[in-house]
């Protein structure tokens, strides 16, 4: 069952004379968990603003074509509406938490739905304890790091228990061991949650192992759409300068120069066991 | 920033800063009150040692301190301007006199402890406490939430500041150069930036906010309440007797000079 279905979606922001976004025609699936990619610039926020609403209702300006969330017609709802399907993290972790502290800020949306105050508890500390953060529910947002920041920023969109999580680009404030951490609590909310995520990625290398669904866009037109292997294996991929897995592109290396691999890798771990597969063949 | 140090407050615990706010407040209000009820300087001094309990309780000792000599400088030109100004408005202009100088010391007193009383409230009341007092006092939601973002970000904006500051010396920016005008100009290349980044945050804000069903039902819901505890009812009991006890005295008993005290 497709949780998001968009048909030739076309936007533009008032004042701008080039639609951000094309044409664009995809579908996600429930408990998918999809890596959007592509140059900076190319409209993956401003594709993911239009999956909860704040565009057109935030934003105003053009917008043709249908997008349809969890079975509502984006334009026909209210932000507020939709807040309860989809849960959108954005890239600036300090700008989204707004009270005084982790655990309250965690509280906010389910504060707005007017949710009963014992349940309002469980969903809090349930949420903290998921993104891996109880212990820092009593502190205020200046005194966190930056990792910390994102996942309280998760935790507030979780608590919402919403059908879509999307994330924007979770982890351009962190290390890569500070974002494979995040990746394996988004993953988690994933696998056992049956959450649908939406990733927008530029470190595939990190990434890419979690997701079974791919969308490469460029200039605002979605260029690749499919499962990880075939997207990241394909020319396009890498002439648009999408940052293709490490592993992925050395099988490709490999293949130019007569070495075929059973499969394409996708992660090291799997490169490495093909290759010993075929050192252990000569 | 040693400007906006005193915003930045600390999270401390102590039986002070757990009373319900709303109290707190209706005992600063006493305060008030009395203070503005009696001229003279004999109660006044009682009144000023008042709130000294609740700021050693507290353990603010030191940040009231500060606080205080803040208030000095005011203090002393209230005094200089009640002492003159009283000497040169009377009709028939006497010599300075004691009950002159009582009568300005007086006034500079009822000044500190006005300071001393709101500052004893506002150290020992963190901000998350203050705005949930403010929403279950009836306040539009929207303006507590506008006070408790306001000083979310202070220390976000103040370190903003100091980084846009540091950025425009590096580039040869001489802030301390020429006389005043020129000074506040200097400060232009710094306030812009500081300006056009907090309205970009507060776009930024307000989409998030929109996107965590911002306005989702009229009657919202909240994670904490405040519920008054013994201690509430103590403070609560204590400053409805001290407010009569004042009334009456400013009432019935006739409240004498210090002079005439000191002569007695
Ligand atoms: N608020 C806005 N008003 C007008 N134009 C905008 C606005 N936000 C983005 N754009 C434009 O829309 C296009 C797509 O931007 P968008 O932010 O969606 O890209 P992105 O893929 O998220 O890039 P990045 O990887 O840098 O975050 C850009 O050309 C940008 O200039
Ligand atoms: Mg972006």
């Amino acid at each position: 069952m497709a949780v998001i279905k968009t048909r030739d979606l076309t936007y533009t922001y008032p004042g701008a004379t080039k639609a951000s976004i094309k044409d664009v025609s995809i579908t996600i699936e429930k408990g998918e968990f999809v890596v959007l990619t592509g140059p900076s610039g190319c409209g993956k926020t401003t594709l993911c603003r239009c999956f909860n609403g704040l565009i057109p209702l935030f934003y105003g300006g053009k917008l043709e074509g249908e997008v349809v969330v969890a079975g509502c017609k984006v334009v026909e709802h209210s932000i507020y509406e939709l807040a309860r399907h989809v849960g959108l993290v954005f890239q600036n972790p300090e700008n989204q938490l707004f009270a005084l502290s982790v655990e309250k800020d965690v509280a906010f949306g389910l504060e707005n739905l007017a949710v009963s105050r014992d349940e309002m508890r469980k969903r809090v500390d349930w949420a903290l304890q998921i993104t891996g953060i109880e212990d820092l529910s009593e502190r205020s947002p200046h005194e966190l790091s930056g990792g910390q920041q994102q996942r309280v920023a998760i935790a507030c969109v979780l608590a919402m228990q919403p059908d879509v999580m999307i994330l924007d680009e979770p982890t351009s404030f962190l290390d890569p061991v500070g974002a494979q951490k995040i990746f394996e609590v988004i993953n988690e909310l994933n696998k056992e949650l049956g959450i649908t995520v939406i990733l927008v990625e530029h470190r595939l290398d990190l990434a890419s192992k979690y997701a079974n669904h791919v969308i490469v866009m460029d200039e605002g037109k979605v260029v690749l759409d499919g499962e990880p292997r075939g997207v990241f294996n394909s020319e396009k991929a890498r002439l648009i300068g999408v940052g293709v897995p490490k592993a992925t592109r050395l099988y490709q290396i490999l293949g130019e120069n007569g070495i075929r691999l059973g499969r394409v890798p996708v992660t090291s771990e799997e490169a490495a066991s093909l290759l010993r597969e075929v050192l252990k063949r000569d | 920033m040693s400007m906006f140090e005193g915003f930045r407050f600390r999270r401390v615990s102590s039986v002070i800063h757990r009373l319900d706010p709303r109290v707190k407040f209706f005992f600063v209000c006493v305060l008030f009150v009395t203070a503005i009820l009696f001229s003279k300087l004999p109660p006044l001094i009682l009144l000023f040692f008042v709130p000294l309990p609740f700021v050693l309780a507290a353990g603010v000792q030191r940040e009231w301190i500060r606080s205080m000599r803040g208030a000095l400088f005011f203090a002393v030109i209230i005094f200089l301007f009640n002492f003159v100004f009283t000497y040169f408005s009377t009709q028939y202009p006497q010599l300075p006199s004691a009950s002159l100088l009582e009568r300005s010391l007086a006034m500079t007193l009822r000044f500190l402890v006005l300071v001393e009383s709101f500052s004893v409230f506002f150290l020992t009341t963190s901000p998350d406490h203050l705005g949930l007092a403010l929403e279950q006092s009836h306040v539009p939601y929207e303006f507590c939430f506008a006070f408790t973002t306001a000083v979310r970000f202070v220390p976000v904006l103040a370190d903003e500041a100091q980084t846009i500051m540091d950025a425009q010396k590096a580039r040869g920016l001489e802030l301390e150069r020429g006389n005043f005008l020129k000074r506040v100009r200097n400060y232009i290349p710094i306030l812009i930036p500081l300006i056009v980044g907090a309205i970009r945050r507060s776009l930024e804000l307000a989409e998030a906010m929109e996107s965590r069903a911002w306005g989702a039902s009229e009657k919202r819901t909240n994670l904490y309440v405040l519920k008054l505890k013994n201690a509430d009812y103590l403070l609560a009991f204590g400053s409805v007797l001290m407010l009569i006890f004042a009334v009456y005295v400013w009432r019935y008993v006739p409240v004498p000079t210090l002079i005439t005290l000191l002569r007695l």
